[in-house]
């Protein structure tokens, strides 16, 4: 997309903490429309970022846009108050305020707007209705269960109708059910109004559900942006792969290339002779260079006689422990120095110590440098 | 698996199930104890004084028969109905000073970034710990018409004709109660200005409000359940105050009904019956703002702290950063070291006519107040020195234990007796010393304790014992009861549990507690006045005694001493408690 | 001396628990042999937490008895009640309860301080004990400097040192963040198994109940629901209440027309005009012309984009939520919405039409 398109546009966005660096210069453009994650473990600069673009921080050096307006530059000496820049915010601990009804909450935006009358209860029932609060509109705030509360925030948030709303993990205080509830809901509102969004969060799974798009950071840095499919499939980089989802990784060199894919070895330790794999990816490497590989635990198969026909990579391996979760069975077990997770989706007695043969597609090994 | 780990002869040195005692236990039976002393200390006087204001004295002064005429009198009285609305004043008047001081340095120092303010913080604090009593006589040495230190300067340097100021009115006892007590409404604010989720504010700057209106429409009201709370227990305890008054205005003209309860209940031709109704009436009106805070304030608080350490927002003042640093510094002035510093000048002179002579510097009134060894020590003055170590040091220990076994019935047990006892600890503070000292007064006079410094010591624990409850109690609040119950699955008994577990996590709290009524005892005028005797003066009773009887330097010399010791003694309370301790 | 038997090593007795009006704790009665590991699992409110806090003795019970390893602890018949202290029972709390005025050590040595031991042989057993929960070389450190994951620790080197008759754990995980709890969740349960001491585990976790337990009592509004272990409590739940808390399944109300064979027959369901006929396993106590709920796991339905046999419903995809290693489709089937599991490679779209097939091995006829 280009420039000229992007809601919210960062560009070269730095802030520091001290001597801290906890946003590094992050670029990034938000289509209209479109829902963003921020994704990273905590500490990794994604709040920052988007406190920055709320305004709540000011930025060291970059600009940041929203619509057609420069709400900072470092550069320009520009900045605008959080209450200039037409956005609305969803805080993780909803911030509802307790001595105001959750009318009051919603129609507080419109009445700094000065809107009349009529308008601000029309448009507050609305945007009540939109988040089924409607019955609850005169009720107090300190009355409202979790869920209620994160409602009433994000009504808040919509109902002057922002250039774009940003979320700081706004679920991140409600229970597992409600969560996983409250997040197809959220998407859903989201594809209704069709406001622009970027979504703060910590939780991989949240990001893969919700996003258009899903930006991970760690330590300030953006390591890699793309849709949910594209970076748990094909993660940049090893803080990626075990970040988004599980994934067993283990270091060996690159020894070939052929077609599409790449020829690794990877040792196992004394009295092992080590295990040649060829995986995807490894782009970029060169023959000889350190790389790492990357298995999700769902795409190793169990054996437990060794398989007669060629099934792609295999090792041998020996059980450590089994944990019934249910629906599957999670094993880990061990190949010479690497333990690896293995998840199985039908109930087979496994014990531990038992010898087993493991296998993977090499379609569904990663091979990734740095 | 290994089932040899398992004691295999557990069965055998098992103890029995004992037959259903549950009501014979430690634990009840301290419960027990404890409350019937607690209702019986509370209750008493309370009741004793109800009764005691229907009985009318005769003429002669030694008969009395049943009647209304004592509350007749609250009517027709020449001074009471006057010195009833001088009480409504003075308690309005210092309400809004103590608010509009005790909130604006709450605000600075909690969420702008005036320089140094964690630093100003204990200062401004200090005159809570202080006496008001002193206080008014600092301000009578620095502002009466005629002697008062600032007036003096003022005719001699900027040729002012009369006076500069005069607090020798009921202003003058606004003024001095309004910045004793700011502090009071701090410490009800400061809280949760500071640890409001800042959250809270951000989200109404993102929707769209400016600072101020951010500032007006959020911020404001979320802490105007504790401005209010704070508010009306100054109220309540101006309407108390009888020090400041009876120094400052009494003797000018403005009684108030705690004046008046004094002249009426000691003296030659005391008049212990009307001194109780014109108490039942104090009594009354304090009790009545205190339920409604505890009623319908306190419980509107509202929780704006999520349990995150937040950073509050800090307001960037710009060049005004240095206004309301000097504003801050200005209030410590007038509230401390103005007072003090008059205090020490008026102490080291012979005789103070509003003239500072440095030649004639002498630490004569400070040999004659405290040195008790020597001839020409005034024994009144000096026998407080004893009895007010004693008073405050036992006192404060017993009522420490007190609020102890108190604070874990009330939250350690279920039930009504803890919803009994939590109800009793708040009675207390709903009357003022004064009117609870009545009180004790009529129930123990017939007693051998009366004239005794027990009968002060049970007027002081009564009245004060809930304030080392609630330090205790907050401390307890935030100490999960697993901490106990692990205790006794770990196969303590609940004494020990209490021994080994509770009371050594409630150490800081308990400490604390026991300097903060260490304090107040220490200070203490309004129970004393009305209960010592001879031989019984404490060191607020030496400062009156000295105030009615002898000259400004006396007095003053007595009052730094006292100070002295409380600035001491504040010390030691926030090396033990921190400076979260009474913000909590 | 002879013990209780030890496969009823724990006794539970017709347990009783009224708070005012509510009757949090209805006639509860199980037992436990010796060594094993119970879970007590329910929503908030169903009970399992006032059902622990009656056998640890913090607070009387109404009616019924308690007995663990031949000793009474309550019994409300018999008038007896043993002070929690005198029962010999380890605890694990929520909130941990490491006492924050005493190192690790002196948090640990404390119980055997209360009994009485000599002080050489505390310092051994405390080392010991250090060791295993791992903790060796932070014996001296304060309660306040651990983390969450090392206060556990403790407070499970605290319930264990003294070698109790038994251990209670009160949601103790609930505290810690995702990945600690996963990988607490192995470890305790390693502890447990090698110090052998019988063990009663309350959580409203599911996924905890299944990775920890000998066995599970899944628990509702004060009443047992089903006890089993974990694999018969996932695969063969005997209501849909059971079925819809462990785990996500499909419910749909039907009838049982036939009974094939012991445990097998078929059951009709209407839906949308439509009746379908679905062979299946019934549960135990569904017999033929029984209301029934049919529970099918949603990895249990498979779908396709081609009918195959003609027996497949059909259905359209409306929504498909990418989780990484799965995708969590809803399918419309008439009125109803299939949860269903997918494979990504599968590539469901929303909008798509689709076929789904149910296994009879795992279309389960459950108590409604």
């Amino acid at each position: 997309m280009s420039a000229g398109e992007a809601m919210v546009a960062l560009d070269r966005l730095n802030k520091y903490f001290g001597a801290e660096r906890a946003v590094n210069d992050v670029t990034l453009s938000v289509a209209p429309g479109e829902f963003v994650t921020l994704l990273g473990p905590s500490g990794c600069g994604k709040t920052t970022t988007l406190r920055c673009i709320a305004g709540l921080e000011r930025p060291d050096g970059g600009d940041i846009r929203i619509g057609r307006q420069t709400v900072a530059s470092a550069s320009q000496g520009v900045y605008l108050n959080p209450e200039d820049r037409n956005i609305g915010m969803v805080f993780q601990s909803y911030a509802v305020w307790p001595h105001m009804t959750v009318f009051e909450n919603v129609a507080y935006g419109l009445r700094v707007r000065r809107a009349p009358g009529h308008v601000i209860k029309q448009r507050t029932m609305r945007a009540l209705e939109l988040v089924g609060l409607a019955q609850l509109a005169e009720r107090y705030a300190t009355k409202l269960s979790g869920g209620q509360r994160q409602r009433v925030a994000l009504a808040r948030a919509i109902v002057y109708e922002p250039k774009v709303v940003l979320f700081d993990e706004p679920l991140s205080n409600l229970d597992a059910k409600l969560r996983e509830q409250m997040r197809v809901e959220l998407v859903r509102l989201q594809r209704e109004v069709g406001i622009t969004s970027i979504y703060v969060t910590h939780d991989q799974s949240e990001a893969l559900v919700m996003s258009d798009r899903v930006v991970v950071m760690n330590k300030g840095v953006i390591q890699q942006i793309g849709d949910p499919q594209a970076i748990y499939a094909r993660p940049a980089n090893a803080f990626v792969a075990s970040f988004i989802g599980v994934a067993n990784l283990m270091q060996g060199t690159l020894i070939g290339r052929s077609g599409e894919l790449c020829e690794m070895e990877i040792p196992l330790g004394e009295g092992r002779s080590p295990l040649r794999v060829s995986a995807v990816g490894g782009e970029g490497a060169a023959m000889g260079q350190t790389v790492i590989l990357s298995v999700r635990p769902e795409d190793i198969l169990v054996h437990l006689k060794a398989p007669e026909t060629a099934v792609g990579n295999l090792t041998e391996g020996q059980v450590i422990d089994t944990v019934y979760l249910g629906n599957f069975l999670e094993c880990r077990v061990r190949a010479g120095t690497h333990e690896l997770g293995v998840q199985i989706d039908h109930f087979e007695n496994l014990q531990p110590g038992q010898k087993v043969h493991l296998s993977f597609k090499p379609e569904h090994g990663l091979c990734l440098t740095g | 698996m290994s089932v040899q780990t398992i004691p295999g002869a557990a069965a055998a040195d098992a103890p029995q199930s004992s037959r259903w005692r549950s009501l014979v236990t430690q634990e009840s039976v301290s419960t027990l104890v404890v409350s019937v002393i607690v209702g019986a200390a509370v209750i008493l006087p309370l009741i004793t004084l109800v009764v005691s204001s229907f009985k009318v004295l005769d003429s002669g002064g030694f008969d009395t028969t049943w009647g209304f005429d004592n509350y007749k009198r609250l009517f027709t009285d020449r001074i009471i109905p006057k010195a009833f609305v001088n009480t409504l004043i003075i308690s309005f008047g210092s309400t809004v000073v103590a608010t509009f001081f005790g909130v604006s340095l709450a605000w600075i120092n909690a969420r702008t970034n005036c320089p140094w303010r964690e630093r100003l913080e204990p200062y401004n604090l200090i005159p809570f710990f202080l006496s008001p009593f002193v206080g008014a006589i600092a301000w009578h040495n620095l502002a009466s018409s005629k002697t008062g230190l600032l007036n003096v300067w003022a005719r001699e340097y900027l040729g002012i004709e009369t006076h500069l100021l005069n607090v020798n009115n009921l202003w003058g006892v606004v003024w001095v109660t309004g910045i004793f007590f700011a502090p009071l409404v701090y410490l009800f604010v400061v809280g949760s200005l500071r640890r409001m989720d800042p959250s809270l504010e951000d989200s109404a700057r993102t929707t769209g409000a400016g600072l101020f209106r951010t500032t007006m429409t959020v911020t404001l009201p979320l802490v105007m359940p504790g401005i209010l709370s704070g508010a009306i227990i100054v109220f309540v305890t101006a309407a108390g105050e009888f020090g400041v008054p009876f120094k400052l205005s009494a003797p000018y003209g403005w009684e108030t009904l705690t004046t008046q309860i004094f002249s009426k209940a000691v003296g030659d031709d005391a008049n212990h019956y009307l001194g109780a109704t014109m108490s039942m009436a104090l009594g009354a009106i304090c009790a009545a703002f205190i339920y409604v805070q505890q009623r319908y304030i306190a419980p509107r608080s509202f929780t704006t702290v999520t349990g995150k350490g937040f950073r509050p927002n800090v307001l960037d003042l710009g060049p005004w950063k240095w206004v309301a640093f000097g504003y801050n510094i200005a209030f410590i002035m007038v509230a401390v070291v103005m007072p003090i510093l008059c205090l020490f000048i008026v102490s080291l002179h012979p005789v103070w006519e509003g003239r500072i002579f440095l030649n004639e510097l002498t630490t004569i009134n400070y040999e004659k107040t405290l040195f008790w060894w020597q001839s020409g020590a005034i024994k009144a003055a000096t026998n407080g020195i004893y009895n007010s170590f004693f008073l405050a040091f036992v006192g404060a220990s017993i009522a420490m234990v007190l609020s102890l076994v108190v604070s874990h019935m009330i939250h350690r047990t279920k039930g009504f007796g803890a919803r009994l006892l939590d109800f009793l600890c708040v009675v207390p503070i709903g009357f003022p010393g004064i009117v609870l000292a009545m009180g004790v007064l009529v129930t123990y006079i017939q007693t051998p304790i009366y004239a005794t410094l027990w009968i002060i010591m049970l007027g002081y624990i009564t009245r004060f014992f809930p304030y080392g409850q609630r330090n205790i109690s907050s401390v307890m609040l935030a100490i999960s009861e697993e901490l106990d119950q692990s205790s006794r699955m770990a196969g303590a008994s609940w004494f020990t549990t209490l021994r080994r577990i509770t009371i050594p996590l409630l150490k800081p709290g308990i400490f604390a507690g026991w300097v903060l009524l260490f304090i107040i005892f220490l200070r203490e005028l309004s129970i004393s006045i009305i209960l010592y005797t001879s031989g019984t003066e404490t060191l607020s009773v030496g400062v009156y005694y000295l105030a009615n009887f002898e000259n400004e330097p006396l007095t003053c010399a007595l009052s730094i001493a006292q100070t002295v010791v409380l600035l001491i003694c504040i010390i030691v309370f926030r090396r033990v408690a921190g400076r979260e301790a009474l913000t909590a | 001396m002879v013990n209780a038997n030890d496969n009823r090593y724990v006794e539970v007795q017709g347990l009783v628990k009224w708070f005012g009006n509510d009757r949090a704790v209805d006639d509860i009665s199980f037992s436990i042999p010796r060594g094993k590991f119970l879970t007590l699992l329910g929503p908030s409110g169903c009970g399992k937490t006032t059902t622990l806090m009656s056998i640890a003795g913090l607070h009387t019970i109404d009616a019924g008895s308690i007995r663990v390893g031949g000793v009474v602890y309550t019994s409300k018949a018999e008038g007896l009640f043993l002070p929690p202290e005198k029962r010999d029972i380890g605890m694990v709390f929520q909130s941990y309860a490491i006492w924050p005025h005493m190192t690790v050590a002196q948090n640990v040595a404390y119980p055997l301080e209360i009994r009485k031991v000599a002080r050489a042989e505390i310092d051994e057993r405390v080392a010991a004990v250090l060791r295993l929960v791992g903790l060796a070389d932070m014996a001296d450190k304060l309660a306040t400097q651990l983390s969450g994951g090392q206060q556990q620790r403790t407070a499970l080197a605290r319930a264990i040192v003294s070698k109790p008759r038994l251990l209670l754990f009160d949601e103790p995980l609930s505290n810690l963040d995702l990945k600690l709890r996963e990988q607490m969740r192995v470890e305790l349960k390693r502890i447990q198994h090698e110090v052998g001491i019988t063990s009663i585990y309350v959580t409203h976790d599911q996924a905890e109940a299944l990775v920890m337990s000998d066995e599970i009592i899944v628990m509702s509004k004060g009443r047992i629901q089903q006890k089993g272990g974990p694999h018969q409590i996932y695969a063969r739940p005997v209501n849909a209440y059971v079925s819809n808390f462990i785990g996500v399944a499909n419910l749909l109300k039907g009838r049982v027309v036939e009974v094939t064979a012991p445990g097998r027959g078929a059951v009709e369901i209407e839906e949308g005009g439509r009746s379908i006929r679905l062979p299946c396993r019934l549960a135990d106590g569904i017999g033929p012309g029984a209301d029934a709920v049919v529970s099918i796991r949603p990895e249990n339905v498979r779908a396709r984009r081609e009918n195959g046999d003609g027996r497949a419903l059909e259905g359209e995809v409306i929504q498909a939520i990418f989780l990484g290693n799965c995708v969590d489709c809803r399918v419309r089937w008439g009125e109803y919405e299939w949860k269903v599991l997918a494979h990504p490679r599968d590539r469901l779209r929303e909008g798509e039409k689709v076929y789904l097939r149910l296994d009879p091995e795992h279309t389960l006829a459950v108590l409604p």
